[in-house]
């Protein structure tokens, strides 16, 4: 009898020390993100340098490439977690590729068409028979256009498509098309420099169509796969949080998102007067989140904040952050990560109606709300 | 005429009887190729019975074989592979012209060499992958950044042949040419365009695979047809038996392009393997 409960004391204290030591040791991921290193992904940055994975046990590296990679890998379990768009995940799940979509990280489409302010266009609908350059005839952009179209009762054959790779400042300028397919938060802010500095033609304002305006669409998001979900629906659940926590902290204090994205974006502006700008402006906007403002008065300081830092630097120094503060506006909403059937339901319509998903289609399992944290749960 | 040093050529009743290990050999060696790509496809059927990655990265050759057909039927594949094609061929043809053209400078102007070869070789050594996006917005999104893509991959490996091929022309036969007067034109004719015609014939044999290549690049950063564009949007609709498809045409085309070029070696230079001794 005795011997039994030195082996029973014996066996607890050997798992103990073994759950004790796997709490200490931080779970690996690779974590999938398209493009190269942006200013664009601060959430990730701020996550990773305020330390919001490793407080869920994760030692978290993140790699850039091909969306379409990206999927399969995240497809075939060799990455767990990415950040991948909406329509992505329907095409590829209608291809068989088992990845789920749970945490909406852009609330708006960030698509839009740019074009000349002054050149007399009112509306999409006015873009009948204009050349429109686009990166091609695939991804978010083709997507987007296709959208702005049919919300105008347009069709692709009702304008002159010019497929121009990602260089829409370049070719806009040369005046080659008379609008372009544009991703609304970086690149009309690209051309209105150009078109400041007289650089681009007889351009001197840019507007835009943006998709979100015609149709709710899904964006961005993170995604992982069916097997970690049923397997380790825990890390799920912490990959997650982290995300979130670095998003919300990047919507609320800017400032702070882009001086912590500096470690990862090569080329990023920040000259020593710039730093020192957005040193105090973080620690100010630091100060203030203690009083916990609303949602209103942390856009009016993202506002002020953008008004401020645009009077008193060179416009080539402060591009980037105003991109930031562009991009902060397509993911804030009152609800961080919350998805919605309605803009699942346009997407797939959207994917039938270009024909890159046949109808009968099946959204059941493409996306979950499930692991959002408690706060955000609708 | 001096009389020939080489050995004298073997002829029929100077041969070794033939043994039937050899004609195993040869036999073997006719059917090596088929033997090996029927070794591949059953490899791949292996990987996939195994399971080793799920059917959307490795699907199965009926997958791929199905999708081809379909492609075909359909004229899919027909049309991406003109577009190919075409800017293949013209940019293959301009890419020639020019290197030919700036390789015969180079090769008879010393001052001429001494400016450009360095810079040739700088240019020479940026991928063209790097530039090609700069091409597009130059040169527009049709046809004629993917010719100009084409033409400046094959430009460079050509411009080398032209020069090594010129230079390597024997300066006794040039002498001699010279001793019998011969034109300007001559000696282009019938001495420097033969003698460096096997050396030229071997930078077209790599330029012919080049070039596809270059177009491919043009089309994948930028186009409305092609294998390359094709590639792209299966990738994007995840078909890859499409994608396996549309590479397999690429293989296909570059290799018919090869045996072109061989077969019109073999006419060019007839004269050359005539005049050799046959080794068997």
């Amino acid at each position: 009898m005795l011997r039994k409960w030195v082996l029973v004391a014996l066996s607890s204290v050997l798992l103990l020390t073994v759950s004790g030591l796997r709490a200490q040791e931080p779970v690996p991921l690779t974590f999938f993100m398209t493009f190269v290193p942006n200013v664009q992904f601060a959430p990730v940055y701020v996550a990773l340098e305020k330390g919001y994975f490793a407080e869920q046990g994760l030692n978290v590296t993140v790699e850039h490439g091909d969306e379409n990679v990206g999927v399969d890998l995240i497809a075939a379990g060799e990455r767990q977690f990415g950040l991948i768009s909406g329509e992505e995940v329907l095409k590829a799940r209608a291809a068989g590729r088992p990845v789920v979509f749970v945490y909406e990280w852009f609330q708006q489409y960030p698509v839009g068409i740019v074009y000349n302010a002054d050149s007399g266009l009112a509306s999409v609908a006015d873009l009948k028979g204009k050349k429109v350059g686009i990166p091609g005839r695939f991804g978010a952009s083709y997507n987007g256009l296709t959208a702005l179209l049919s919300a105008s009762g347009l069709s692709e054959s009702d304008i002159q498509l010019e497929p121009i790779g990602f260089n829409a400042p370049d070719v806009f300028c040369m005046g080659a098309v008379e609008a372009a397919v544009v991703y609304i938060n970086n690149e009309p802010l690209q051309i209105q420099q150009r078109a400041d500095a007289g650089q681009c033609g007889a351009v001197k304002n840019v507007a835009v169509f943006p998709v979100a305006t015609a149709a709710d669409m899904v964006s961005n998001g993170l995604v992982t796969n069916e097997q970690t979900i049923a397997e380790q629906p825990d890390l799920v659940r912490a990959v997650v949080a982290a995300f979130n926590a670095g998003l919300a902290d990047a919507v609320n204090n800017p400032a702070e998102a882009y001086l912590l994205s500096a470690k990862y974006v090569e080329n990023l502006p920040l000259d020593d007067a710039f730093r020192s700008a957005l040193e105090t402006a973080a620690q100010a906007q630091t100060a203030a989140l203690e009083a916990a403002p609303d949602r209103a008065a942390v856009i009016e300081s993202r506002a002020a904040l953008r008004e401020q830092l645009n009077a008193a630097f060179d416009p080539a120094v402060v591009v980037q952050f105003d991109v930031l503060l562009n991009t902060i506006d397509l993911w804030d909403a009152d609800q961080l990560g919350l998805t919605d059937d309605t803009s699942w339901e346009q997407t797939a319509k959207l994917l039938v109606q270009m024909g890159a998903l046949t109808e009968p289609y099946t959204l059941t399992g493409a996306y979950t709300n499930a692991f959002l944290p408690e706060a955000a749960q609708p | 005429m001096h009389e020939r040093i080489l050995p004298k050529p073997m002829t029929n009743s100077s041969l070794p009887p033939v043994r039937t290990g050899q004609s195993w050999s040869a036999l073997a060696a006719q059917f090596a190729p088929a033997l090996l790509l029927l070794a591949l496809l059953a490899a791949w059927q292996i990987v996939v019975w195994l399971q080793v990655y799920p059917p959307f990265i490795i699907p199965p050759p009926l997958a791929v074989w199905q999708k081809g057909v379909e492609v075909i039927a359909d004229g899919t594949l027909w049309g991406h592979i003109q577009a190919t094609m075409g800017a293949v061929v013209a940019g293959l043809a301009v890419g020639l012209a020019a290197a030919v053209g700036l390789g015969y400078l180079i090769a008879k102007n010393r001052v001429l060499d001494h400016a450009l070869s360095p810079l040739i070789a700088a240019f020479q050594s940026a991928p063209v992958v790097a530039y090609a996006p700069l091409l597009v917005i130059w040169f527009g999104s049709g046809l004629t950044s993917k010719i100009v893509t084409s033409a400046l991959i094959v430009f460079f490996p050509m411009l080398m042949n032209t020069v090594v091929g010129i230079n390597s022309v024997p300066t006794a036969l040039r002498d001699l040419m010279r001793s019998m007067q011969a034109t300007r034109w001559q000696t282009f004719s019938k001495l420097e365009v033969p003698a460096a015609m096997p050396v030229l014939l071997g930078g077209l044999k790599i330029s012919a695979s080049l070039a596809v290549i270059g177009a491919v690049v043009g089309e994948f950063v930028n186009a409305n047809a092609g294998l390359g564009y094709l590639i792209n949007l299966a990738r994007s609709q995840y078909d890859t038996p499409l994608v396996i498809v549309a590479v397999l045409a690429l293989t296909l085309m570059a290799r018919l392009l090869y045996s072109g070029v061989r077969l019109l070696e073999n006419h060019t230079l007839a004269w050359q393997k005539r005049d050799r001794p046959q080794w068997k």
